[in-house]
This record gives C-alpha cells, sequence and structure tokens, in this order.
C-alpha cells in the first residue's frame, strides 16, 4: 500500500493545476498505484477565507473518503476559525490540518498560532505545514513568500510535545536539529518525502539513519508535482524492506489512524 | 522490467529503471499490447544525461562525490552523462575554467563511455576561451560547450563562441532562467527569450536552454522559445512541477526536448515517466535527441 500524505486538490491561484477533482486525482492515483492520499484545499492557499476551500474539499470527496483523506486549510487570525476548525473536524470529517503561516501572513510562534495547534491536538488532529507551496525562482509578480525556515519548526516542535505535526516540501532537514540524531526534540514530527534525495547526498537515507524510518513518510505534492518523482526515490533508496513498508504506507496509517 | 512497487527490497539494476518504465509511463492508458511494444522499443534507447556536473577539486571529497554520480546514473539507468566542471565562484578565472576541464578531461578518462565532457569558458577571456575549445573540443573530444552567466548570451563577446561552435558541430549548453525580479546574484543572466535572440541571429547554431525546470517561470521560458528552433530545452532542475515537460513538447516538439537532471536526479527521471507523452516521444527526449545532436559533431 502506499499512502501520500502530500496532495491537493482545488484551483491554485498562478498556475493552472491538472488532476485537481477528487476523480481525476483518483485516476492518476490509479495509475500510480497510489492507495490512500491526504488532501486538502490548494486554493486556500491564497483565499482570504480559507474556510470557502475547505467546504470545496468536503464537497469533493464525499464518497471517497476511502482514499482521499481530507485536511483543512486554517488561518489563525482570520475570524471564526474556531467555528471553522470545529464544523471542519465535526461535520468534514477532517482528520488534519495544513497551515501556511507565511501564506496567511502569521509566525507560528504567535498565540493565536500556538492556540491553534493546541486545539487541533486536543482534537487529536495532525498538524501538517508545507515548507513551501513552489520554488521561490518562479513566483509571480504580485508576491515573495519566504520558504518556511527550520528553525521557526524546532520552536513549534519543541512547544507543542504532544501535538504531531508533518513536515511537508521541506529539505535540509540534516542541517538543522529536525534532522539530527539525538537532538533531544520530540518525537512529534514526520518529515515528508517529494523534496528529499535519495541519491547523491542521500538525505532520506541520512534522516532514517538519524531518526529511524518510523519519521519518514511517503508524499509527492500531486497535482502540484508530477507524483513519479517521489516514486521512483522510493524505489532507488537504499533501505530495508521493513523500512520502506514504514515510509510507503505504514507510518502515515498510524498517525492517521487509517 | 522494473515496476512502480515492489515487494522485495530492490536494487535496480542499471539500464532498467527508465527503460523499464517507459511502458508503465503510459499510465492507466496502458494495454498489454502497448506495453510490450513500449517495452520492445525502449530497450533500444539509449538514456543521455545533457546536463551534469562534476565536482570541483577544492571538495575534499571530489572523487567519492564523481563515484556518487556514476553510482546513481547506474541505478536510474542512465548511460551518459554530458558533464562540465564549474568554478565554485563567478566570474570564473582563466586559471579556474581551464582546470576545471582538465579535471573534466581526467573524468572521461576515469569513466571512459559515461561521462561527456562539456568545455566550459568564460568568453571573456575571448582569445584564451576559444583556444580552450579547440583543444578539448577539437583534440580532446569534448562533446560541446557550457556557457554559465558570465555574460547575458546576447552580449557580443559571446558570439565568436557560438561561431566556434558553428564550425565545430557542438552544442552550447547555456545557463538560463527566468525569475519575474531581478536576480542580484546573477544580474547578467540569460532567460529564453534572450537565447531566441542569439538563435536567430546564428541559426545554424545549436543551442541547449537549461533546466526548464530549475530557472524559474517554466511556462514563459517554453514560450519564448517556440519560435527558436534551433534551441533544444533541457527538462532538468529540482522543480518536479506537474505538467512542464507535457507543456514543452506541446509547444516547442519532442524533438526539441532533452533530458538532464543537474544533479537533481529522480527529479530529472521522474518528470519523464511522470509526463503524458508516448513511448515513441520519451525515447526521444530521453536520448535520441541528444544522440542526433552529438552525431552533428564535425570531424
Amino acid at each position: 500500500m502506499i499512502i501520500d500524505v502530500n496532495a491537493y486538490l482545488g484551483h491554485f491561484a498562478f498556475r493552472r493545476l491538472r488532476h485537481n477533482t477528487a476523480a481525476s486525482l483518483l485516476a492518476l492515483m490509479d495509475a500510480k498505484s497510489i492507495d490512500k492520499a491526504v488532501v486538502s484545499s490548494a486554493a486556500a492557499i491564497t483565499y482570504r477565507n480559507t474556510q470557502a476551500g475547505n467546504e470545496e474539499v468536503a464537497e469533493e470527496t464525499k464518497g471517497h473518503h476511502d482514499r482521499l483523506i481530507p485536511f483543512a486549510v486554517i488561518n489563525p487570525f482570520y475570524a471564526g476559525w474556531q467555528d471553522d476548525l470545529k464544523i471542519c473536524h465535526d461535520e468534514f470529517g477532517m482528520t488534519g490540518l495544513r497551515l501556511y503561516p507565511k501564506w496567511h501572513n502569521y509566525t507560528l510562534s504567535s498565540p493565536c498560532c500556538r492556540e491553534l495547534v493546541a486545539a487541533a491536538t486536543e482534537r487529536a488532529m495532525v498538524v501538517s505545514i508545507p515548507l513551501r507551496v513552489e520554488d521561490s525562482r518562479e513566483r509571480s509578480w504580485l508576491l515573495n513568500v519566504p520558504d518556511m525556515p527550520l528553525e521557526e519548526i524546532v520552536d513549534l516542535v519543541k512547544a507543542h510535545p504532544k501535538a504531531r505535526f508533518i513536515l511537508l516540501n521541506g529539505i535540509g532537514y540534516t542541517g538543522s536539529p529536525l534532522g539530527r540524531k539525538d537532538n533531544g526534540l520530540p518525537s512529534n514530527y514526520a518529515i515528508e518525502l517529494s523534496r528529499l534525495s535519495a541519491v547523491l547526498a542521500n538525505e532520506i537515507g541520512r534522516l532514517i539513519a538519524n531518526l529511524g524510518a518510523e519519521r519518514i513518510m511517503f508524499g509527492t505534492g500531486m497535482p502540484f508535482n508530477y507524483p513519479d518523482p517521489a516514486l521512483v526515490k522510493l524505489e532507488v533508496l537504499d533501505a530495508t524492506e521493513p523500512d520502506k513498508e514504514k515510509i510507503r504506507s505504514r507510518n502515515a496509517a498510524a498517525w492517521l489512524r487509517l | 522490467m522494473t515496476v512502480l512497487r515492489t515487494s522485495a527490497p530492490v536494487r535496480l539494476s542499471r539500464r532498467t529503471l527508465l527503460k523499464g518504465s517507459a511502458a508503465v509511463a503510459l499510465g492507466a492508458m496502458a494495454l498489454s499490447s502497448a506495453r510490450a511494444t513500449a517495452s520492445d522499443s525502449a530497450r533500444k534507447c539509449k538514456v543521455v544525461d545533457c546536463h551534469a556536473h562534476l565536482s570541483h577539486h577544492s571538495r575534499t571529497a571530489w572523487e567519492a562525490d564523481d563515484r556518487k554520480l556514476i553510482d546513481a546514473a547506474d541505478k536510474l539507468g542512465i548511460d551518459q552523462l554530458c558533464c562540465s566542471t564549474l568554478t565554485p565562484r563567478w566570474p570564473a578565472t582563466l586559471d579556474g575554467f581551464r582546470e576545471c576541464n582538465q579535471w573534466t578531461a581526467d573524468a572521461m578518462r576515469r569513466f571512459p563511455g559515461r561521462v561527456l565532457g562539456y568545455c566550459y569558458v568564460n568568453p571573456g577571456y575571448s582569445r584564451e576561451s576559444l583556444e580552450e575549445i579547440r583543444r578539448h573540443v577539437g583534440d580532446h573530444g569534448f562533446m560541446g560547450i557550457k556557457l554559465y552567466n558570465e555574460y547575458t548570451c546576447t552580449e557580443p563577446v559571446v558570439f565568436p563562441v557560438v561561431e566556434l561552435a558553428i564550425g565545430l558541430g557542438v552544442p552550447i549548453l547555456h545557463h538560463a532562467s527566468h525569475s519575474h525580479y531581478f536576480v542580484e546574484e546573477q544580474p547578467r543572466l540569460t532567460d529564453g527569450g534572450h537565447l531566441a535572440e542569439l538563435a536567430r541571429r546564428y541559426p545554424e547554431a545549436t543551442l541547449i536552454c537549461a533546466h526548464i525546470s530549475g530557472g524559474g517561470d517554466w511556462e514563459w521560458t517554453i514560450k519564448a522559445l517556440r519560435h527558436a528552433p534551433n534551441v533544444m530545452l533541457d527538462t532538468s532542475g529540482s522543480v518536479t512541477d506537474d505538467g512542464s515537460v507535457d507543456m514543452a513538447a506541446a509547444v516547442v516538439g519532442a524533438d526539441r526536448l532533452v533530458f538532464g537532471c543537474d544533479s537533481s536526479m529522480t527529479a530529472g527521471v521522474g518528470k519523464i515517466r511522470g509526463a503524458d507523452l508516448s513511448v515513441q516521444d520519451k525515447e526521444k527526449i530521453l536520448g535520441g535527441n541528444m544522440t542526433r545532436l552529438l552525431q552533428r559533431r564535425k570531424a
């Protein structure tokens, strides 16, 4: 089984996405033998009111929860986020969040964000954080959104030891405490592999050595990205089959209680 | 044949991944007969990475790093790597690019048939650059010329290099990027529009626009190069945006795309696997087109 913890539905403001409906994403997943995917709204990245994007994803994934696992995009600086969180969890069955602090103009250390993480943790929801949405070199002339620095993540995981974080679209963990052995940090975060190398610098292999395969999860970033590069990583990764199986699905299944 | 999912530990044998996956890459439409055809066809396909780099020897691990590149190529089924060695700082000095080319020549000897060499020069050293190209391309069998960001490709100082490349019948791989902001660290950065302009000035030249998937707004670059038939587009780069290879093939044609990694190995391979193109087109991109370019070399 393959579980992708990094997938999306809907439109993105700055580039046309293919495979961005439930039907077309499922067809792509079938073609690539990906069994389940965690999805959130791509439109909510730039919507002011992210709940509109969550509603679109809730509608789109109706009847597909066996394969599409919806996550909510919540902006803790926007009015009514507590209501949105409750609706997303209780009514839409969303079992996790995606946060975009740089896009939504807040910091992970802000009290509102900490309150949101605490509320999500209270509900046993997973909190995932895309460290970037797209490569900054291709950004629109309208904006300049920086990548999320890893040091800000370090402070967050320390502050919420009972929370569970999945870090998406990141790289360079082995140069940060997050990817170092015996780093003194809680084991409350997992790292998704779509931007990590499996050959040459082999960051995935180094993270397995430092943190254990239990902390790595498979993800593609589809439909922003072709899913194939991440699949190729799994194929060429020098790791034991039990470790690969953890990365492919077991870790995500445990965290998502599938 | 390699498949996308395996239940046992896999260490992919050399030259299997891309070729085997070419059939898989037909996607949901693939029928067993189509797979067989693709698989048979794919076995004939030589895979050439048009954009690779060797490690600068100031790095203590340079030899191991070069070995890792070959090992990665083995795992990914890449037959040949067209390599340059770049200086760690730009603009490159005369001594700087000369020693880089010497190291490239050494690597061609260490990995015969696997490493092909680009001769890297800073065109600002006008006479010396031409001598360096004649020595390495003309006498030492380098396959092409690599230009970086010392000058925008439309500056007259670059023209003698292009004219020599035409004379030798070899391609120029030109670093390129288009962002919608000024890139301060690369003030003379070339983009697809510049390359199209150079291509119009020299229609006999063969130019390769580097890393459409690591050079900013790839949609802009592809559109800028639509009407520049003597510019090839290199698919390398760390960006794996869905649709990029597909759009490039739709706009300029698969005959003008050349596969590359630029050290982003799984990204390079995965994008070609993921593109919704025929196996025949993928074969062209993976190696057919580059092989054709290399055959233009004059004696």
